[in-house]
């Protein structure tokens, strides 16, 4: 028999991310407290649940992702149901972070030049709060990308009792609305996995470094620290 | 019918009146499309409402209900009026010539003869004028004589313009001009046309008159006995022609022989009473068949009293009961119902008991609440049923049916099952006369019986307790000829044989009387071979031929068939002598050639009759006999001197009717109809109840017995009672599709779903407007749950037509409102 | 004819059928002569108890029909309907099935591989095994023919009795038709007869008789005579059926588009990455940050 590993205690970061947020703790600041962590996983599982199984149903070229819960015929099942959930968690998640998520006057552009200077990573950051333009961006389009999905997946579900018309626009809204909200996710999950490397912590241990803050929040990370974002 | 249904597919125009053959006979609609496809055929449907018939109909006329003779009428003073009538036929095959005596007349609604006290007409004011020169009847062979029957007929169909006819019947004038003018393109030997018919035309006060008048029609236009003619009757089950022709009514024994009458006291008093005399001294003689009563009636006697019927005692003919009076059911019920019998001057008692096979008289009689009271009356009631019909549960009939508590009911009921039509073999005869035989497709469920064995144990049960007991007129019971393989369940092949007709001693070969036809026991070629000194039985002369010693003909389903006209004479057996159209000898010209050669019916080739089996002497040449051989004059009757209610036909409203007659308001309906006058027997007048209604049947229902199914698709397809109203008049009362109404006659009152449709035409009668609803018969308080519903004759009147005791199922007076 | 006529001509959320190609098999067809319907709707009882169909609950409404539409357990169903005409009435009586088009809408909405086939004599039918009961095909289908069945989760809808068919046998409302509206055979035999209807129809006055065989779904499998030819839709048939313009819209372009949208996005990604790395703090002064100095 192995021995048992001796206890570490839980580090005051993860401990604090409890509850609080917006805090430094150490050398870290916490980002996300828990509640919000779970949140947006509710939201991510539940959105990925829809579309591993709304996928293969969309078109064969992902018709494998059926397999993974046992055919297309379960997927079929589960879908909507995952759709429901994904809803529910949506709607949390809206009024969640509703507050911190009005565009700034200084934060128009972001559907057009300001988000091309991001990714080249050429911004002026400077005044960046807790949560970009490109962050409040997605927040509003998925809001509103959710309620498309259950509007049009309501109308999917229960076909006969709705207009034919209304529902041949349903599956494209459904589709569109899909398409638009995957992509965006796809660069969601890259800029906060890949890209911008720091990012993911928040989201698990729900920290992030000082550097990390003030290199992408200047703003937030001198409302937090109280300190001056260009020095340090 | 005289033709067949395959025959339809010849005619060129079909003219389907009384009748709804798409609903109600579909399968063999198939004919009447086949003719509209192949010979692009006109198919005209008159009828009150829009049917399924209709729908496929070239053209459609409304007509008020039970008006159908003054429509016929009005087409056969069309087709005289504009000599569209065959001349040539009518003047061989038809009684047009002959000069009616001069006793007959009509005035104001009446023919001559009539009995106002006895509600009953002399028939002898009728009769042909007798020709002292000949013997026979005088004649007038360019028929402008004003008393031959032509002339006659002409005059009395005079009154019946188009005016007229729209004014009687509510059809609109044009169209019926328009129906007239293609039912009488057939008046000639290059086209012919033929007229289908059912209960729409048999269930009125004048019902047999109105098939007079189709007939009439058809025989001035010269469409009888032609293929792709004559006078077709659909009848309303799969063997009701069979049960007709095997003596099923109370007026006549098998094969349409008569019912013997109190005094008619032994066999040669009967005999010549019912043998009609050949009088025609014309320049074609008849064959009058009916000369061979004797023959049919003595053989009749030994199939029924084998080895006890001899010479000596008139072949058992004293066994056989004699009627005193009416005993049609209807008089029977009313019987039961009052408690004493009208035939003996109400002195003896009604009927204690009742005996019924595969019949529903609470379900099918009408005026429903008589018919409960009346089997309430009854000491016991044996039903042999397949289901627990209305008749078996009439002491549990719901309230509204009025009949007594259960417990004050003395009524023993014994519910007998029977064996369905599959559970048992046996032949059906169709409509088109054919006798075709049956399989048994299943056992019978639990201790269900077939019908013959049923009656078996009836009967050898009586049998034993005479035997054991003793007990009034003996004999008629214990000299029954039983002798079947198995008594107890006789094989109906069997019994196929008995009424097919065997030799009981041999016969001798008329021709050579050293030879012997018929050896004792070998089963007859037909009735031809028939004898009246007892030495061969038959059971229905009619159907003889159907077993011969080739074997069962009813099992025959050869397709052959030579001619293309599809007459199929290796299937099956059609009676008489496997004869296809009846009255043959009509297709053919003076010179026996058809008159259509590409239609030919028979045909004389210079020996012989061939074609189809010759309705005549087959070796007769043309110009010796009349085609219509049953008949003592030997020709078509344009006037028919036997009916009970006039020679010819005249237009009478319903016994309730919306209007006055317009022809005669004083005699407004038919003087010799007859009404019933017990405390249930109530008719409404116009003022209470405006509103014509009639009854009908649905092609998804079987009678009363679809009800009866849990699982039915058929339930699914017509899932319950409906009433259906014309838009105008659900408008007027608020009535919408769907919803409920209430309809009352002055009998009673039942409660459906609306159909509001444009099916039923808004009519002007008499130059008003006037509405028709109607409803289907098919469902009851017994049944399956959530089958039933209100049974239609709840509301119809117990008036009938005076020649065979049909009531008027088909025009009654109602009023609806929104329930 | 029987295992040529199950080849697989097209099959839905497929690329290909599964025809061998090795026999050539001649399109069928069913074919309705309305103007010698009498609506006896025993085609209806022949449907339900060869496909052994479970009873559905029906009430009288004011009608004949049966039932308002067709029903995943009622596959066919004559539609009654009665109207003024010229003067006079007409009551139409229309069998109305699956249309069992040469284009199947159905088939081009399903997304579930295999789940609607079109065989190769052009029945369409649908595999209960591979139905996933999405519903799609309902909207795909011009004609409102399939219908969704709530216990077993599929779709349901004729088959032209394909079990018979394809051992030599008339479908069963076919074969319990009793006069002759309905026959059976390849379509250019249905065509040819129905033709010859129309001219008899034209020619006893009905001048707008006509086959309705449309062609905005390639033709159908069911041939049938209007003596009304120029409006369909008083027999509850579209004028001009045609898989509808958004479903192709949304098969053939917005899928195919989204699914290149999709997968460039993940491409974008890479190559983002690819040209700019992560945006990594690596201290304020670091020499080689790929970031714009302050």
């Amino acid at each position: 028999m192995s021995t048992v590993a001796p206890h570490r205690p839980l580090d005051t970061a993860i401990i604090a991310a409890r509850d609080r947020e917006d805090i430094v703790v150490g050398s870290e600041i916490v980002r996300h407290r828990r509640a919000s962590r779970l949140i947006h996983w509710s939201v991510a599982v539940t959105f990925f649940l829809s579309t591993l199984t709304g996928m293969p149903i969309w078109t064969p070229v992902f018709g494998w992702m059926a397999h993974l819960f046992g055919g297309l015929s379960v997927a079929r099942v589960i879908h909507p149901w995952a759709g429901i959930a994904f809803t529910l968690a949506s709607v949390v998640m809206f009024f969640h972070w509703l507050g911190d998520m009005r565009f700034l006057p200084s934060e128009r552009g972001w559907l057009g030049p300001k988000a091309l200077e991001y990714m080249r990573y050429q911004s002026d950051d400077s005044e960046v709060g807790k949560y970009n333009g490109g962050q409040k961006l997605l927040f509003w389009a998925t809001s509103l990308g959710m309620v498309g999905l259950l509007l049009s997946g309501l109308l999917i579900w229960f076909p006969r009792a709705f207009p034919r018309l209304l529902l041949e626009f349903a599956y494209i809204l459904h589709d569109v609305t899909f398409i638009a909200f995957a992509v965006a996710i796809v660069f969601h999950v890259y800029l906060g996995t890949a890209a911008e490397p720091g990012t993911f912590g928040s989201m698990t241990r729900g920290t992030v470094t000082r550097a990390w803050a003030r290199l992408h929040h200047p703003r937030w990370y001198r409302e937090v620290t109280g300190e001056d974002s260009r020095r340090g | 019918m005289t033709n067949g249904w395959v025959d339809i597919k010849n005619a060129d125009v079909i003219l389907a009146m009384g009748g709804n053959p798409a609903e109600n006979h579909p399968v063999g609609f198939k004919w009447f499309i086949e003719a509209k496809k192949t010979r692009n055929a006109k198919l005209i449907a008159v009828d009150p409402r829009f049917t399924r018939t209709a729908a496929v109909a070239d053209l459609y006329a409304p007509i008020r209900p039970g008006t159908d003779i003054a429509f016929l009428n009005g087409m056969i003073r069309y087709a005289i009026e504009k000599k569209r009538y065959h001349e040539d036929y009518v003047k061989i095959h038809t009684n047009g010539p002959y000069l009616v005596g001069e006793k007959f007349g009509f005035q104001d609604g009446l023919f001559s003869g009539f009995d106002a006290a006895k509600g009953e007409y002399d028939k002898t004011a009728w009769g042909y004028e007798p020709d002292k020169n000949t013997g026979g009847y005088g004649v007038d062979p360019t028929m402008q004589h004003p008393r031959c029957v032509f002339q006659l007929l002409k005059a009395h169909v005079d009154r019946y313009t188009p005016e007229m006819v729209e004014r009687i019947c509510g059809t609109p004038k044009g169209t019926f001009e328009k129906v007239a003018e293609i039912v009488t393109s057939t008046g000639n030997a290059e086209r012919v046309g033929t007229i289908t018919y059912a209960l729409g035309w048999t269930q009125h006060s004048t019902g047999v008159q109105m098939i007079r008048a189709g007939a009439v029609l058809q025989l001035l236009l010269g469409n009888v006995g032609r293929p792709g003619g004559g006078m077709n009757a659909f009848r309303g089950h799969s063997n009701i022609q069979g049960a007709t022709d095997t003596g099923g009514n109370t007026e006549i024994l098998p094969g349409y022989l008569k019912t013997p009458v109190g005094p008619q006291t032994n066999l040669k008093e009967y005999l010549e009473t019912a043998t009609p005399t050949t009088l025609n001294k014309q320049a074609w003689a008849t064959m009058n068949y009916w000369v061979n009563y004797p023959k049919f009636m003595v053989s009749l006697l030994k199939s029924v009293w084998g080895k006890a019927a001899t010479r000596e005692n008139d072949f058992g003919y004293d066994w056989l009961p004699k009627t005193d009076g009416n005993y049609s059911w209807m008089y029977i019920f009313d019987d039961m119902y009052r408690g004493n019998s009208m035939r003996a001057g109400g002195k003896e008692p009604g009927p204690e008991g009742l005996v019924s096979f595969g019949m529903n008289p609470v379900g099918l009689g009408p005026n429903s609440k008589k018919m409960i009271a009346a089997l309430s009356k009854l000491k016991w009631l044996v039903m042999v049923e397949n289901v627990e019909t209305e008749s078996a549960a009439f002491w549990k009939a719901p309230r509204e049916y009025e009949g007594p508590e259960p417990s004050k009911i003395p009524t023993e009921v014994f519910l007998l099952p029977a064996a369905n039509f599959a559970e048992k073999d046996g032949t059906f005869t169709n409509s088109a006369r054919w006798l075709q035989w049956k399989w048994k497709a299943l056992d019978p469920p639990g201790q269900a019986k077939a019908d013959q064995e049923i009656l078996s144990r009836m009967i050898l049960a009586v049998q034993d307790l005479y035997r054991k007991e003793g007990g009034a007129l003996p004999d008629p019971v214990l000299n029954v000829s039983w002798s079947y393989t198995n008594p107890v369940s006789p094989d109906l092949a069997e019994v196929l044989k008995e009424m097919s007709g065997k030799a009981v001693t041999d016969i001798p070969d008329p021709k050579d009387k050293t030879k012997i036809l018929k050896t004792a026991g070998q089963q007859l070629d037909g009735f031809g071979q028939l004898q009246d000194d007892g030495s061969t039985l038959c059971g229905n002369w009619l159907h003889s031929g159907v077993y011969t010693e080739a074997g069962n003909n009813a099992q025959r389903r050869s397709t052959a068939d030579p001619n293309g006209l599809g007459m199929f004479h290796n299937w099956g057996f059609s009676w008489p002598a496997n004869r296809r159209v009846m009255y043959n000898r009509a297709s053919a010209d003076a010179d026996g050639k058809p008159w259509d050669p590409k239609r030919p019916g028979i045909w004389w080739n210079g020996l012989k009759w061939v074609g189809d089996v010759p309705d005549i002497k087959p070796d007769s040449p043309p110009g010796q006999f009349g085609a219509f051989i049953m008949l003592p004059e030997g020709v078509g009757r344009l006037f028919s001197p036997v009916l009970n209610d006039g020679p010819f036909a005249e237009h009478y409203e319903a016994i309730e009717a919306p209007i006055d007659n317009p022809l005669h308001p004083n005699v407004t309906s038919n003087p010799a109809s007859k009404k019933f006058s017990t405390d249930k027997d109530i008719y409404g007048k116009k003022e209470d109840f405006p509103i014509v209604c009639t009854t009908y049947r649905l092609t998804e229902h079987f009678h009363y017995w679809t009800q009866h199914q849990q699982n039915g698709r058929l339930n699914e397809m017509q899932p319950g009672f409906f009433v259906e109203i014309p838009e105008g008049l659900a408008k007027e009362k608020g009535i919408a599709n769907g919803s409920q109404v209430k309809v009352v006659s002055a009998r009673g009152e039942i409660q459906g779903v609306a159909m509001v449709t444009k099916r039923m035409p808004e009519l002007k009668i008499d130059g008003k407007p006037a509405w028709q609803i109607g409803f289907p018969i098919h469902w009851g308080f017994a049944g399956a749950p959530n089958h039933t519903g209100p049974l239609a004759n709840m509301l119809t009147p117990s008036a009938m037509d005076p020649n065979t005791w049909t009531p008027e199922y088909k025009a009654f007076l109602v009023r609806v409102e929104k329930a | 004819m029987s295992a040529q006529s199950l080849e697989i001509r097209r099959s839905s959320a497929s690329v290909w059928g599964s025809r061998s190609g090795l026999r050539t098999v001649p399109t069928v067809s069913k074919y309705i002569d309305t103007t010698t319907c009498i609506g006896c709707k025993a085609c209806e009882a022949a449907c339900q108890e060869w496909n052994d169909l479970e009873s559905v609950a029906t009430r009288q409404t004011g009608t004949y029909q049966t039932l308002p539409t067709l029903d995943s357990q009622y596959w066919n169903l004559i539609r009654f309907n009665e109207r003024d005409f010229d003067g006079g009435i007409i009551w139409l009586m229309r069998k109305d099935q699956c249309m069992h088009c040469e284009e199947p809408g159905c088939l081009a909405a399903c997304p579930a591989p295999g789940a609607i086939v079109q065989y190769e004599n052009g029945i369409v039918d649908v595999n209960a095994e591979n139905c996933i009961g999405c519903g799609y095909c309902e909207t795909g289908c011009p004609f409102d023919v399939p219908r969704f069945h709530a216990t077993t989760g599929k779709m349901a809808k004729c088959t032209l009795c394909v079990d018979r068919t394809s051992v030599g046998l008339e479908p069963a409302c076919i074969k319990a038709c009793p006069t002759g509206c309905l026959q059976f055979g390849t379509k250019d035999d249905m065509v040819a007869l129905g033709n010859g209807r129309v001219e008899q129809l034209k020619a006893n006055g009905f001048a707008n008789a006509a086959l309705y065989d449309p062609q905005g779904v390639g033709g159908t499998g069911v041939v049938t005579v209007l003596a009304h030819g120029d409006h369909p839709e008083w027999y509850d048939l579209p004028a001009d059926p045609h898989v509808p313009i958004l479903v192709r819209f949304w098969k053939s372009v917005l899928r195919p588009l989204g699914v290149v949208a999709l997968f460039g996005a993940v491409l974008g990604a890479f190559a983002h990455y690819t040209k700019y790395g992560p945006k990594e703090v690596r201290g304020a002064d670091d020499p080689n940050s790929n970031l714009p100095q302050a």
